[in-house]
């Protein structure tokens, strides 16, 4: 039963390609548009930035974001949320790894989060208690067929 | 959206000594000196480490003899269970949105 405290862990198929999925997983670009509101980073390993959420009275909550590593279109892995000034590592940052698998025209994602037993359950409640706050299906769900649209366009 | 949330309950949780008491209590309930034998720890630290998971809420004891005989709440634990459940749940809801999005470029590519 530990398992299930220490790491989250999803897999899911996408019809498309590794290319066009670690693009997605791995380019500030893209990850606005499924997860924080600003994405301030490189994705080369090492490059150190931040990601904001903004508040419903308009202020930008922002949280570190280091990529750990990068290795198109294979590998994808960052952490988040230390302290501003502190350098990520185990201890002080949750660890989101992505594995991309060529299957057939498509790509098999994993996705494993970890850290919550180093960093203790009062982080891991708080920011899912953000994430709860800031993500729901209603905020995000009518917004992409407008960027499809919008990469549509631009192609 | 949120759920209510226990600071002490997750805190009690976070930690793979308290974690590894709940484990042993699952099997059967057991004392601050029972459960030191199962744990590279003094009896003391057991016996606070059972105060923690008290205080949480996650076992209950009763007093036996000299000691007091713990075992595991399973509705708060499944409770503290769920909680980490809802973290997976953000993760379900940005994953579908990665495929579709993905999904939706590749097939502009393709077209």
């Amino acid at each position: 039963m530990n398992a299930q405290y220490d790491t989250i862990e999803r897999e899911i198929r996408i019809n498309a390609s590794p290319e066009v999925v670690f693009d997605v997983v791995s380019s500030p670009e893209h990850l606005t548009e499924w997860w924080p509101d600003e994405a301030q980073y490189e994705a080369v390993p090492g490059s150190a930035g931040r990601i904001g959420f903004k508040e419903q009275d308009g202020t930008v909550d922002w949280q570190q974001f280091t990529v750990v590593d990068a290795r198109p279109p294979r590998h994808f892995s960052f952490r988040w949320t230390h302290l501003e000034g502190e350098t990520a590592a185990p201890g002080n940052s949750f660890l989101v790894e992505f594995d991309l698998e060529p299957d057939g025209a498509g790509t098999v994602l994993r996705m494993v989060e970890s850290g919550f037993r180093e960093r203790g359950w009062d982080e891991a409640k708080a920011v899912a208690e953000h994430a709860a706050h800031v993500e729901g299906w209603g905020i995000f769900l009518p917004r992409l067929p407008v960027y499809a649209e919008k990469v549509g366009a631009s192609r | 959206m949120s759920t209510a949330v226990d600071d002490e309950l997750w805190s009690a949780i976070g930690d793979p000594t308290r974690r590894r008491l709940i484990d042993l209590l699952l099997d059967e309930d057991g004392t601050a000196t029972s459960l030191s034998g199962h744990l590279p720890v003094t009896r003391q630290a057991v016996a606070k480490h059972l105060a923690v998971l008290d205080r949480a809420g996650l076992v209950t004891g009763t007093t036996a003899g000299r000691e007091r005989r713990y075992r595991v709440d399973r509705a708060q634990l499944a409770r503290a269970i769920a909680q980490l459940t809802e973290v997976g749940e953000t993760w379900d809801a940005r994953l579908d949105r990665i495929k579709r999005l993905a999904e939706s470029i590749q097939r502009e590519k393709d077209a």
